[in-house]
């Protein structure tokens, strides 16, 4: 067991470190945001199982031969207290160590998964409030005449600021669900445009894409100074952006799409790097 | 009939318009639907537990007040959607070589406009 120990180590530290270096720089992303996206979940799921693994399979080793075996063993010696047990097995300090580390580990990620989720659900539910409270929905404004080819550009709501912003809130239900666009995006879009904006925010609510950024946010919160959350948590913000890019797409054409979203980030930078590379800059 | 959520956005622009505060049976008066005092004051319980009105609990009747204004909650808004607000640059710029040197000029005079 202890040469499974050191390979789930190996693992861990791979899957930490140099992979997602590696990843994050990877030119594929672009290309097939889809795969990029399955890898950095299989990336996460496997760096935190080996992160778990390596100092729990190594602190069960003196217990017994299997998982399941030597678990058992641990649970009988605690409940009987029996301590003196533990030097016919030849359990050592470190051993000891190793296993409080990785039920040390395990408790943090599951807490702050669920203290994420808490949180990001509050301020949610305090957002919506608000924007029920303070928007117009797109229809009102516009008058009744768009009624009978309703479409989800119609139910998007407005805020009253300058900022040209666009964002969605995904709700418990799909129905609860908001697109949020500001009068100052309103004001400069046409209509093909605003579709193809609100066709982007639908993407991501459809997609889900709110459960997969909260996650890799709480990854990144519980263990902020290891390189693989850090960059998981920006590569998948990237990539649920592309993947919403794509979705648009479908039905939008692309021109639309990339003056929409072009304008919908105000203090973006495109023009300067743009500038500098050339347009023929790689994708 | 109107729903609760649209009461809600009445009451709220009343209390955001007014420059005192009301008590239920003004807001009442002010409101264009003819509605029972207790639904009001439901209304505005449900607002005051959403942290958007205050009541003053020293005045008989209970008087109630806009917490915060209209532009103090849209800026509440856009600060937590600008702070989580992803890169697009990094993720526009992969469209970049796909576009023609004409639809490029064009994308960047947009973006200076803006």
């Amino acid at each position: 067991m202890t040469s499974l120990a050191l390979f789930l180590a190996v693992l861990a530290f791979l899957l930490a470190v140099p992979i997602p270096r590696l990843l994050s720089r990877a030119r594929f992303r672009a290309r097939s945001p889809w795969a990029a996206m399955l890898l950095w979940q299989a990336i996460a799921l496997a760096g935190g199982l080996a992160l778990i693994g390596a100092p729990l399979v190594y602190g069960l080793s003196p217990f017994g031969g299997s998982l399941h075996e030597s678990v058992a063993e641990v649970l009988k010696l605690l409940r009987a207290a029996d301590f003196t047990a533990l030097e016919d097995l030849h359990v050592l300090p470190t051993h000891v160590f190793a296993l409080c580390l990785a039920v040390m580990l395990g408790t943090h990620l599951l807490l702050t998964l669920l203290r994420t989720y808490v949180r990001v659900l509050g301020s949610r539910r305090r957002h919506r409030d608000l924007v029920r409270l303070l928007s117009t929905p797109l229809d009102e404004r516009r008058g009744a005449t768009t009624a009978p080819n309703a479409t989800a550009v119609d139910e998007a709501h407005v805020i009253e600021a300058e900022a040209p912003l666009a964002y969605c809130l995904p709700g418990r239900t799909h129905a609860s669900s908001v697109t949020v666009l500001s009068r100052g995006l309103l004001d400069q879009l046409s209509d093909a445009e605003l579709a193809a904006v609100v066709a982007h925010e639908q993407t991501h609510l459809h997609q889900r894409h709110h459960l997969l950024t909260m996650a890799f946010d709480a990854w990144y919160r519980a263990l902020p100074w290891l390189p693989t959350t850090r960059y998981g948590r920006e590569a998948v913000l990237e990539l649920t952006e592309m993947l919403a890019d794509d979705g648009a797409m479908q039905h939008h054409s692309r021109d639309d799409l990339l003056r929409s979203l072009a304008l919908s980030t105000p203090e973006m930078s495109l023009i300067d790097d743009a500038d500098a590379d050339g347009p023929s800059r790689p994708a | 009939m109107a729903t609760l959520g649209d009461l809600e956005r009445s009451v709220m622009s009343l209390l955001w318009d007014s420059a005192e505060s009301l008590s239920a049976n003004d807001v009442r008066d002010r409101l264009d639907e003819d509605l029972a005092v207790t639904t009001v004051l439901t209304v505005l319980a449900r607002l005051e537990k959403k942290n958007m009105v205050t009541r003053e609990r020293s005045s008989r009747p209970h008087r109630y007040a806009a917490a915060a204004s209209r532009e103090e909650h849209t800026v509440e808004m856009l600060n937590e959607v600008l702070g989580t607000a992803s890169d697009r640059e990094a993720v526009l710029a992969r469209f970049i070589g796909g576009i023609s040197d004409s639809e490029a000029t064009a994308l960047r005079r947009i973006l200076r406009s803006s």
